[in-house]
């Protein structure tokens, strides 16, 4: 890691900024950055166009200045306001589960030695299946008259109600078929990790007499930290705005329960219209994710993993 | 010595197991129950106690593929989740070599900007790309489709693929260049094999990704265009949500992804390590 | 041109002579003029689209126009559509205009559909505007006024009870017995009636393990079961009567916080508490399932579900079914009204307008509604009066029928009646609107909040929606 360290620093005294012309990496990366430039930045400019103003779609898009009132409107919004509450909830419920599970069964697999192939496999299915799909899955396996799971924890004796009609239980099912679908994510990359871990320095450990729980934590879980933040950031990404598990589940209810962030923005712009409001919403929701993502580059940063 | 310890590796094996049946019952029961359920007739599926043995019944697939327009709607799936990934991963390979390599002031700040314009709310910026679609003449076509997946799957792609790139100490080409070859051939010869476990899984979550879209496809797409997700929700019909067809359609998504996923799971552990080169 | 294709051949008959008739509905010559073009009819994913869909050969041999169909979730249409509206696209030319989430906010970028009708090179409707059923006509086709035509009454799904006849017949001396009065659902019991009946069930047999289930999911079920019950108790969203059937740009307060509708409340929520637990999660598909499987013994819910519930692949009860308008309240009996027309996308080019009114006509034509009737893979009831009159048409009223949506006539019929039918309003803000009213019921369901509370929060989000909408209209620069 040292050595790279000086590498790198040592080549960039070599090339200054704009040294030689253009040379082969930047063309490389110029011409793609200019096609994510056009397709990125045109929407981002209108997003915050729309955002001062107020859109109207009858005969052709039509913009009115409204100054900050989008904005004004959103700050003192108090069903944008519990929506972002329970985003956050379900972003920390999701984020937190799909990591801690994600990582144990990373772990699990990595020490298998026999069907591994197979094992794995089989773990990543669930993210073959587009949201809908699961959310719907979902619903035909929590129903009361006739879902599966309901009929399980009915028998048992532990829940008979509504399972999606109940406000926390409804809550609860959401949560866990998001983490049905992306806990797989979170194990392909950090297995990816676990297997670049040094053999070598496991095997001495090991004869050092070290237990397995000692070798995680001093060998595999440095070795491993980079990785890991950098499958929590690809999560985070998506967690704060995907929500078609919950819209064919749920839409929002059962009284609310359900109702995230992104959800009211879809409410806002396709059912209300209220362009301009959405786009205001719309830009709250990027800014955080961008605070959110600062946060995760920067401790990879810190690690030397800086990108 | 040697029973205990063997003893004991037995024991961590049976734990071992018992965990991994575990994770698998909690990860296949879903999957299975929609097969299994894809093949009851309608009552059957709506008995209030589980069935599993029952007369079985391709009407929800016959339904599918005659009613539903299904073969041309996986096509098309297909095609834009494909074609997307490809040129996402070869683009992010390029760029994310390229900005692994390049040395300038604001590189982190590019670096950053490149992974934000993944984070945008879809529902914000679909009326605006909307209308750009519409003045290059995008919407309803596959291509269309492509290029709005290539808005969030390229800068996922640069942005892992320059992790990986980064982490590759560049002694390995510069021997290369020494050597004779160009900084081109340093990349393609040498670099490129190196990362193939980034390669391996960007391309498996930029298919993911695309392959599950819904929002786009919904805005982007028209009658000629229409992927799977969109014949799932179409399901919820006014009069009906038929979970044979549902059951069936998700039976249908799932089992591509699970042969090929056999098919090259000899590759996928392989590619995903990140080899001994990196000593780290 | 009378008897338009009543005999289930083509739509005119003679399609190979020109200009037969005078008032220009039929003429080869006149449905032939724009052959070649292809359509687009973009539709929520419903039975009569579904059995139009399987069923364009008829139109493209008469018209040479090739017609695409895509069927989507009304989310999505509504999305879809003010897409194409607001970019000026106009690729889907024939639109499924449903009054509340796309005409009355988008009325401006249909077509009038008066001009077709009066242009003499263009086919005009068979039988005249006047055979659509009239609170159906003024329900899906104006805005505001009662001139402009927007669209062509289509589907016409209506609210009623439907009740398990088996059970009530088993049960129904003892019913008498214990409750006082004679429970034979029919539209002179009250609701409270109702939820007697539904509460003996829950409590004196098993055959089924509750009485009633309802819709009462937080979407646009519940804003649909509820507004009956609000309705019948002589309340309402809004004071102005005509703001159901016409509509109204500018509809006056909500009134959902008088006391009428604070009793109605109180009564849903009463309702609800010993209703099917699972109903606070169905939409009226789950509320039917649950219905066509035995778990509950009635339900207010769309007539055409029956359709399904008569079809033995699909329903454990088939000939096991009654049905009846919906209960009354103390002021009045109301039924819910959910049909839609079809209307023409006014950013298309004239002439794709032009042939797209060949298609509304078509779609919404004696012959056409029939065949949906019959069709194997979907069809509702018709718009058209006439239709009800045919011989073919009556005998499927009674089991065993080919046509098992006709099972409901009598009770269908009921409901669309002035008097009967329950609007719900054609405001431009009604989306905004709808998700808070049901957005407060629900938490009034749950218990967070009290009826009171629920309803006067509702009112006050009404309200604000109202004004901003109305705000935006009356500014002068190019805004509607």
């Amino acid at each position: 890691m040292a050595a790279t360290q000086t590498e790198r620093n040592g080549s960039s005294t070599k090339n200054a900024s704009g040294g030689s012309g253009f040379s082969l990496e930047m063309k490389m990366l110029v011409p793609v950055l200019l096609l994510l430039a056009v397709l990125s930045l045109f929407p981002f400019f209108y997003i915050i166009w729309m955002s001062l103003n107020t859109v109207s779609l009858i005969n052709g898009i039509s913009f009115d200045f409204a100054g900050l009132a989008n904005w004004t409107r959103m700050f003192t919004d108090v069903i944008v306001g519990a929506a972002w509450a329970r985003a956050a909830l379900y972003f920390i419920a999701t984020v937190g589960l799909e990591m801690i599970l994600g990582i144990a069964i990373a772990l699990l697999v990595h020490e298998l030695v026999w069907g591994k192939n197979l094992v794995l496999s089989l773990i990543l299915l669930p993210m073959f299946m587009a949201p809908v799909i699961v959310g719907l899955l979902g619903r035909f396996l929590t129903d009361s008259s006739y879902g599966l799971y309901a009929y399980v924890l009915r028998e048992a004796g532990l829940f008979d109600r509504d399972i999606l009609g109940t406000g926390g239980s409804a809550l609860a099912a959401v949560i866990l078929m998001d983490v049905w679908e992306w806990t797989p994510l979170i194990v392909l990359i950090v297995l990816a990790g676990l297997a670049s871990v040094n053999q070598y320095v496991i095997e001495a450990a090991k004869v050092d007499g070290a237990s397995y729980l000692e070798r995680l934590r001093y060998i595999v879980a440095p070795s491993i930290a980079g990785v890991v933040i950098v499958a929590l950031l690809v999560r985070s990404m998506d967690a704060i705005r995907y929500f078609d598990i919950i819209t064919v589940t749920t839409n929002g209810g059962p009284g609310n329960t359900t109702k995230i962030i992104p959800i009211r923005l879809y409410e806002t712009a396709f059912r209300f219209f209220d362009l301009g409001y959405a786009a205001a919403i719309g830009l709250g929701m990027l800014v955080f994710s961008i605070l959110v993502a600062n946060v995760f580059v920067r401790i990879l940063a810190s690690r030397g993993l800086a990108k | 010595m040697t029973t205990s310890s063997s003893g004991r590796a037995t024991g961590k094996y049976i734990v071992l197991y018992a965990l991994l049946l575990l994770v698998l019952l909690w990860t296949l029961v879903p999957i299975l129950w929609m097969v299994l359920s894809s093949f009851k007739p309608g009552v059957a599926q709506l008995s209030p106690t589980p069935v599993f043995f029952f007369k079985p019944t391709l009407q929800h697939y016959v339904a599918l593929f005659t009613g539903g327009n299904l073969g041309a709607y996986f096509l098309h799936s297909v095609l834009a989740a494909g074609i997307s990934t490809i040129i996402a991963v070869g683009l992010g390979c390029l760029a994310g070599y390229g900005l692994a390599r390049s040395h300038f002031r604001g590189k982190q700040h590019v670096a950053f900007w490149i992974i934000s314009t993944r984070m945008a709310p879809i529902a914000a910026i679909v009326l605006p790309l909307f209308i750009l679609f519409r003045y290059i003449n995008l919407l309803d076509s596959i291509s269309g489709l492509i290029v709005a997946y290539l808005t969030f799957n390229l800068p996922f792609a640069i942005w892992i693929m320059n992790a990986f790139f980064t982490d590759l100490p560049p002694s390995l080409e510069e021997a290369a260049m020494v050597d004779g070859a160009s900084r081109f051939q340093a990349f393609y010869r040498v670099a490129l094999p190196l990362v193939t476990p980034g390669i391996v899984t960007t391309a498996i979550l930029c298919l993911v990704f695309s392959w599950n879209d819904y929002a786009f496809a919904a805005t982007f797409a028209g009658p000629n265009s229409q992927t799977l997700p969109i014949a799932a929700s179409q399901l919820n019909t006014q009069t009906g949500l038929s979970w044979g067809q549902l059951t069936a359609i998700g039976t249908i998504v799932v089992l591509p992804m699970m042969i090929v996923g056999l098919a090259v799971r000899r590759y996928l552990v392989k590619g995903l390590t990140l080899g001994a080169v990196t000593g780290e | 041109m009378t008897g338009a294709g009543l005999a289930g051949t083509s739509l005119l008959g003679a399609a190979g002579c020109g200009g037969a008739s005078s008032s220009g509905s039929s003429g080869g010559g006149m449905w032939r003029q724009f052959a070649g073009t292809t359509l687009n009819f973009v539709s929520e994913n419903t039975s009569p689209t579904t059995a139009i869909a399987a069923n364009l050969n008829p139109f493209r041999e008469l018209t040479g126009i090739n017609v695409n169909v895509l069927q989507l979730e009304l989310g999505a249409l509504v999305q879809k559509v003010a897409l194409d509206i607001g970019s000026g696209e106009g690729a889907y030319q024939v639109i499924y205009a449903d009054p509340y989430q796309i005409m009355a906010p988008y009325h401006e970028a249909l077509a009038d559909l008066n001009e077709f009708n009066a242009d003499e090179n263009l086919p005009s409707i068979p039988k005249g505007v006047d055979d659509f059923i009239p609170t159906q006509l003024a329900a899906a086709g104006r805005f505001e006024n009662g001139e402009n035509l927007y669209a062509l009454p289509y589907d016409c799904p209506t609210m009623i009870w439907m009740y398990r006849k088996d059970l009530f017949d088993k049960h129904g001396d003892k019913m008498s017995q214990d409750l006082g009065f004679d429970p034979t659902p029919s539209p002179s019991l009250t609701w409270e009636q109702y939820f007697q009946i539904a509460n003996w069930f829950n409590e004196n047999q098993d055959e089924v393990p509750y009485g009633t289930g309802h819709q009462a999911r937080q979407y646009d079920s519940l804003m649909c079961d509820f507004s009956n019950i609000l309705w019948s108790y002589g309340g309402d969203y809004f004071h102005s009567k005509k703001v159901g059937s016409l509509g109204a740009a500018d509809p006056g307060p909500s009134t959902l916080d008088e006391p009428e509708a604070l009793e109605a409340a109180e009564f849903y929520k009463k309702l609800i508490s010993i209703a099917h637990p699972g109903s606070v999660s169905w939409d009226w598909n789950a509320t039917d399932e649950a219905f066509r499987t035995g778990q509950i013994a009635m339900a207010p819910n769309w007539h055409e579900f029956t359709a399904v519930d008569q079809d033995p692949a699909e329903s454990a009860i088939v000939g096991k079914i009654g049905y009846s308008p919906l209960p009354k309240g103390p002021v009045r009996n109301a039924n819910m009204w959910g049909g839609t027309g079809v209307g023409i996308n006014g950013a298309s080019p004239i002439n794709e307008q032009k042939a797209a009114w060949l298609f509304l006509v078509w779609a919404t034509s004696p012959n056409t509604m029939l065949m949906g009737m019959k069709s194997d893979v979907g069809g509702g009831t018709p718009t058209r009066g006439s239709l009800y009159e045919l011989p073919e048409v009556k005998k499927a009223m009674e089991p065993p029928s080919d046509m098992p949506n006709l099972l409901t006539y009598d009770a269908v019929s009921e409901a669309w009646k002035p008097e009967n039918i329950g609007l719900r309003p054609k405001i431009q803000s009604w989306n905004e609107c709808d998700t808070a009213l049901y957005t407060e019921v629900s938490k009034m369901l749950a218990g967070l909040k009290s009826p009171e509370e629920a309803m006067t929060t509702a009112k006050q989000y009404f309200d604000d929606a109202q004004t901003r909408v109305e705000n935006l209209a009356s500014k002068p620069s190019g805004v509607a």
